[in-house]
């Protein structure tokens, strides 16, 4: 069996490599394999799969990436992630993907996604739009639409028709994929001591990459290989780490806020990884499963319309509520508008339920870490010695 | 009866203590001081710790919370670390119970801190990155001058016509220094000119934390520099600030009593909520 160091060490491995070496050798494996990039923070892995491809997130570039030509494509108060993600493909490090797919986030990323298609004529570029209508007969109907779309774009990389049995095929590994990643979730819930934020993050990543088949069986060997080890506990706060379900944060800062005193017991980083909270139907027709999965029962982000405004902020406090943390860390990219927008909003709801946090910002290639050290750490200290008082 | 240590991980220092808690009496056990001196931080730490243990006739088993300052979240041996302002409060607390607010000179650092009756820390400043007006910068300097570091408070004392350095930039100030030698100023005159550019820096650090209801003790290692603490009352008399600022002989180990006094806090309230942390 493996150990914990083993499975993390070739996450990191995973996580380091921006020549998507993994990604070319699968395609290159098998004749007619497509390899499809998609952006935060969602889109049917499901669907890509089932045309024989391979999801593959394109997170940026992280901080080991130099931007150079990527700078001259936006102004200085856009984030880091487009920056990075052209010069990935401005340097060829993408040359190999067939299509890619830019959900609608945010006017930046929906704008990536024209520019990528004047840039790179020969990849097939998609603005997948998800429905801002939570009805089934109005952002449903729009919803199954898109998805044929999508299932229709992916059927012409392919050659072949892609057929609702496929489909299912796919729902049902990626069903498996999301229970595991529960799992793994609420290990570290129930017990983050053994359960690092720093692993769980190169953990999900990896599922970023690998194949879904490879990735289920990386999480079960994970899983497996922490009940084996026993860590020490520390008397750290529990915290709830969001805003960073876009742009990633160095997996340093990760790091460093568990160094400095926390426990992060949930987090939004890599949503697409567990958007749908339970599995999706298998039985009946596929689009319309994923549709109804995505419209009644997917989490929720900043990047989700939300049309009740009563409701607004409500999810952080149940998802505060359900992993007993203490506090809310707001962590997201600089220039993020759909973070940084909804930030008061969703702060003025958690002080009103006498919920206390922080806020920052970073960007993917952020180095210094003291001032997040200091802030997270004091924000530990005080809910330890002051929270009840 | 709860024993507790507080191991403050300092640039310059490690500083590590053992307490007895028994209610609101905490009876200092054993205290230890050790200059880093280009070894392994982490690796004294351990053994500093294991070296008080033995002197106190203890076990790490007898420890119910080991709490870390500083730099010591890296200790892999910690129940818990608090943050230096934090501890730095508590200890000046523990010191002297008039105190509300910490002036913490280190060897990398200051830092004003004011603080409530409780220790509760109510603002914070910190010098900034700079290590001008830290106990490194003075020290890099006493050896220049190739003068001993236990000299140098009673050295700033001599001095009758001090010269100011630059309190803004270190590698300015020692340019400063560079000049001053030779020129042929006195070593008690620059001493004294490097101790009235710092304490005037940290006089104006604790303005900016508000009005200090109280005394402000001034804790970490340069505390004990004779030198700097009379620099500092004449800072703060030009600054017009009233409040008296002392240091106590122990004022060293502020970090590491924060720390150890938390720690036998945060033991207690485990315990009432159901559970503890074993010591590791």
């Amino acid at each position: 069996m493996s150990t914990t160091a083993e499975i993390i060490s070739r996450c990191q491995t995973l996580f380091e490599d921006l020549t998507f070496s993994y990604a070319r050798e699968w395609k290159a494996a098998m004749p007619g394999r497509s390899v499809v990039g998609y952006m935060p923070f969602y889109v049917p892995r499901e669907l890509i799969h089932a045309a024989g491809g391979l999801p593959l997130g394109i997170l940026g570039g992280g901080d080991q990436l130099e931007v150079i030509h990527g700078d001259a494509y936006y102004q200085s108060y856009i984030c880091r992630i487009p920056r990075s993600t052209i010069e990935l493909g401005v340097m060829g490090r993408l040359d190999f993907v067939d299509a890619m797919l830019f959900p609608s986030i945010c006017d930046v990323i929906r704008n990536l996604s024209g520019m990528w298609k004047i840039m790179f004529p020969k990849v097939k570029s998609r603005y997948f739009d998800v429905p801002q209508n939570y009805q089934d007969n109005v952002g449903g109907e729009f919803y199954i639409n898109e998805l044929k779309e999508l299932r229709d774009m992916l059927a012409e990389i392919r050659g072949t028709d892609v057929t609702d049995e496929e489909i299912r095929g796919s729902i049902k590994l990626f069903n498996e994929n999301r229970r595991l990643v529960r799992e793994v979730y609420a290990a570290r819930m129930k017990q983050p001591w053994q359960v690092p934020s720093s692993e769980i993050y190169l953990l999900m990543r990896a599922g970023m990459i690998l194949a879904v088949e490879e990735h289920n069986r990386l999480l079960g060997d994970y899983l497996a290989a922490v009940a084996a080890e026993d860590r020490p506990r520390r008397d750290n706060a529990r915290v709830l780490v969001t805003g960073a379900f876009c742009e990633q944060p160095p997996l340093n800062l990760i790091k460093s806020i568990e160094l400095a005193g926390c426990y992060i017991v949930d987090d939004d980083f890599m949503l697409v990884n567990r958007w749908e909270r339970s599995d999706v139907a298998i039985d009946g027709d596929p689009l319309q499963n994923l549709a109804s999965a995505y419209l009644h029962n997917s989490g929720n982000t900043s990047a989700k319309y939300e049309p009740d405004q009563a409701k607004k902020g409500l999810y952080l406090v149940d998802a505060v509520k359900r992993s007993a943390a203490e506090g809310v860390i707001f962590a997201a990219p600089s220039f993020c508008d759909p973070a940084l927008l909804e930030r008061p909003m969703l702060q003025s709801v958690l002080a009103a339920h006498g919920i206390p946090y922080i806020g920052f910002k970073y960007a993917e290639n952020s180095g210094q870490m003291q001032p997040i050290r200091e802030q997270a750490g004091t924000f530990a200290d005080s809910i330890k010695l002051w929270s009840d008082q | 009866m709860t024993i507790t240590a507080g191991i403050d991980v300092g640039t310059g220092a490690i500083k590590a203590v053992l307490f007895n808690v028994e209610g609101d009496k905490a009876n200092w056990l054993v205290r230890r001081t050790e200059r880093v001196r280009q070894r392994d931080p982490f690796q004294l730490a351990e053994q500093i710790y294991d070296e008080i243990l033995e002197e106190a006739g203890l076990k790490r088993a007898d420890v119910a919370y080991v709490a870390t300052t500083g730099e010591g979240e890296a200790l892999d041996f910690h129940t818990g670390h608090f943050y230096s302002m934090t501890t730095h409060g508590r200890g000046a607390l523990y010191l002297d119970p008039e105190s509300r607010a910490a002036l913490d000179v280190g060897a990398l650092h200051g830092r004003a801190i004011r603080l409530d009756g409780r220790g509760k820390v109510l603002s914070y400043k910190m010098t900034s990155q700079c290590a001008s007006g830290s106990g490194q910068f003075l020290e890099n300097i006493s050896r220049y001058l190739g003068i001993a570091h236990d000299e140098i408070g009673m050295l700033s004392k001599q001095a009758d016509n001090p010269e100011k350095v630059s309190g803004i930039c270190a590698v300015l100030a020692e340019t400063d220094v560079i000049n001053m030698v030779s020129r042929g100023i006195s070593a008690p005159n620059i001493l004294k000119g490097i101790h009235s550019s710092m304490a005037d820096r940290l006089a104006r650090l604790l303005k900016s934390i508000g009005t200090v209801d109280g005394v402000v003790l001034m804790t970490g290692g340069l505390a004990l520099d004779e030198g700097l603490v009379a620099a500092m009352q004449e800072a703060m008399v030009k600054e017009k600030v009233s409040y008296p600022v002392r240091c106590h002989p122990d004022s060293i180990y502020a970090g590491a009593i924060g720390a150890a006094l938390w720690g036998a806090y945060r033991h207690d309230k485990l315990e009432r909520l159901g559970g503890t942390l074993a010591a590791a």
